[in-house]
């Protein structure tokens, strides 16, 4: 008895240590990320730990650098990347609900020729890499007056973020019985009560869960918005990249940019962390 | 309440199947009706007809004295059991049984009073705050009883509304069953696989096989007097023997002769006088299990006699089941036990 509960507290240590180190190893960029961001630049490049933190860089990103030399790019624009950043990726996913919804529910319900194709071809929207794609988009764009726009921009983003959400979302309608939509027919409601009143309260898990995930797909994307985006469209992963030059680079203010920038996804992560687990694993466990 | 009236009904799906063949069926007004069949046989299908989920492809249906084949289902006023009961999940119990009446505007006092009166009808009045994940199935199909009378339908069906419950629960629902009938007095029709629940329950039984209507009647008439080989065979546990023969005719009388010789059995008057109309080359008599009985030696007087070898016997408890070979037919009876 004594040796089993020995062994199990062997176990749970061995688990905790590699938890711990596991913890550890994911935190670390981050941790690090926050640490350039804190430093002046002449801090960056030591052999030995020095750290005198500051909030020059947020102040310079934010606000302006008032010590700016001739020729850098001034770069108190980042609050307008940020807003960019932010109408991108809520635009997409807001488009990719209105879209996304009913194309998962018609996936899930209907029968019709083609339908895996159909399905199958949403999700190679997803797989298929971005770098293919992007030089003839590029110069679609461009002939279609669509280059550097929002609604250009969201547009290409539903690549990113559509299949995700009709996938997730496919297999949430799929789980729900046909009796249910039917016994409210015989109830009396029309189709839409029926998907609002019933359909969506039952897949709201998955919406939430895909739809931050879509956002943060979203927010993260850099090709699309570098190349088919210019000065309008500039988002926080593109304004990050303009703090390294040929003239001089400022690691320490794309640190401290690229710490402003993962602040709504983290906010956002944990206000529906309890949706986030839940709602995805039960969307992919079913084979 | 009303009548049920279905005229040469068909339903074709896309593709030709033939689901249901020119059924003709009356449910009276206040009637208890089982429709029993195999799976596949278009007890669903005529069911799903009623309710107004599936089209009609041809003929004419009426509740009462109005033409209902283009009506949307709530516009028929017939309410549905659902076999898998489809409560709404993310609605507490009150709510689900209350929706339907919501859709049509009532004054909420109305709604409350019938709410409380269907709860209390079913016994369900202390659950009608919880969500229908934290029911047990006999609470499920009490909440979706409730939420199908709530609304006062004129025909009342219920779809196979006990196979997902246990033993117990089941015997405890069917009597159930019968007291909401009689206390309610509606048109009520109940689909079924299990004859034995439409036994139980219904006045009167619809066989159906192949989407064909086989025989509509009491159970007395359906055990008794089928109408045809299926239902003979389909009605009554276990189901019947049939052994071939070749009728004959000898002094006047029909005379079944086995091929191998194994039995000759004289027919009853009546069902003689039909083989020999019908100048049948081979016919099947059907007897059932429990009319059979283990001899030895000579049999007693009036009784017919076949041999047989025994393959097995089960012993079920209170009664057992001996199989035996009659030339190459299996045959099945019905014994005391041993």
């Amino acid at each position: 008895m004594e040796n089993k509960s020995g062994s199990h507290r062997l176990a749970a240590v061995l688990s905790d240590a590699v938890l711990i180190a596991y913890f550890i190893f994911a935190l670390f960029p981050i941790v690090w990320m926050l640490l350039i961001s804190l430093k002046p630049g002449e801090e960056l490049f030591t052999t030995r730990f020095v750290f005198h933190p500051t909030l020059d860089n947020y102040q310079a990103i934010l606000f302006g650098d008032p010590r700016a030399a001739a020729g850098v790019v001034a770069k108190q624009e980042f609050p307008r990347y940020f807003l960019n950043s932010l109408i991108l990726a809520t635009g997409s996913v807001v488009v990719s609900l209105l879209f996304g919804v009913p194309a998962a529910y018609a996936l899930a319900r209907y029968k019709f020729k083609g339908k895996e194709d159909l399905a199958f071809t949403f999700l190679s929207f997803r797989f298929a890499p971005e770098l293919v794609v992007i030089i003839p988009l590029a110069v679609l764009y461009r002939q279609l007056g669509l280059y550097d726009t929002y609604w250009g921009m969201i547009w290409v983003l539903q690549l990113v973020t559509l299949p995700l959400l009709i996938w997730v979302l496919r297999s949430y309608f799929e789980d729900i019985s046909p009796d249910i939509e039917q016994a409210a027919m015989i109830d009396g409601y029309p189709w839409w009560r029926i998907f609002w009143n019933i359909l969506l309260p039952l897949v709201r898990p998955g919406l939430a869960a895909a739809a931050l995930l879509a956002f943060i797909f979203a927010w993260n994307s850099f090709i699309f918005p570098l190349v088919l985006g210019a000065s309008n469209t500039t988002t926080v992963t593109v304004a990050a990249l303009g703090y390294l030059s040929s003239a001089q680079s400022f690691f320490n203010r794309m640190a401290a940019a690229a710490v402003i920038s993962s602040i709504p996804q983290i906010v956002l992560a944990l206000s529906i962390q309890r949706y986030l687990i839940r709602g995805l694993s039960f969307g992919a466990v079913k084979g | 309440m009303a009548e049920l009236r279905l005229e040469h009904i068909y339903k074709t799906y896309k593709g030709g199947v033939e689901a249901v063949k020119d059924l003709n069926l009356t449910v009276k007004n206040g009637e208890f009706l089982a429709l029993l069949g195999p799976s596949g046989c278009g007890k669903t299908s005529t069911l799903r007809m009623i309710v107004g989920l599936e089209s009609i492809t041809r003929g004419e249906m009426y509740i009462g004295d109005r033409l209902v084949n283009k009506l949307e289902p709530n516009a028929r006023n017939v309410a549905l059991a659902f076999e898998t009961y489809a409560l709404y999940p993310p609605l507490r119990v009150w709510e689900n049984i209350a929706f339907c009446l919501r859709a049509k505007s009532i004054p909420p006092e109305e709604i409350h009073r019938r709410v409380m009166e269907v709860a209390t009808m079913l016994d369900i009045a202390n659950i009608l705050e919880r969500k229908p994940s934290e029911l047990g199935g006999g609470e499920k199909q009490r909440v979706s009883l409730a939420r199908a009378l709530v609304r006062d339908p004129d025909v009342f069906l219920m779809d196979e509304p006990l196979s997902h419950l246990d033993a117990a629960q089941r015997a405890n629902m069917r009597v159930e069953f019968k007291r909401l009938h009689a206390q309610t007095g509606r048109t009520t029709i109940l689909v079924t696989h299990d004859q034995l629940e439409a036994v139980a329950m219904a006045e009167r039984i619809a066989v159906m096989n192949f989407g064909v209507l086989q025989q509509v009647g009491s159970f007395e008439e359906v055990y008794n007097h089928p109408t045809n080989e299926f239902v003979a065979g389909f009605i009554g546990e276990p189901p019947m023997n049939f052994l071939p023969g070749k009728p004959v005719s000898e002094n006047g009388a029909t005379v079944l002769d086995a091929k191998d010789g194994s039995f000759r059995i004289r027919l009853p008057d009546a069902a003689g006088a039909k083989v020999q109309t019908s100048k049948a080359e081979l016919v099947d008599l059907g007897i059932r299990p429990v009319h059979l009985e283990v001899t030895r030696g000579e049999p007693e007087l009036g009784k017919l006699e076949i041999a047989a070898t025994v393959v097995t016997y089960e012993d079920l408890g209170e009664e057992g089941q001996l199989a035996a070979k009659v030339s190459e037919t299996n045959v099945l009876v019905v014994t005391p036990l041993i």
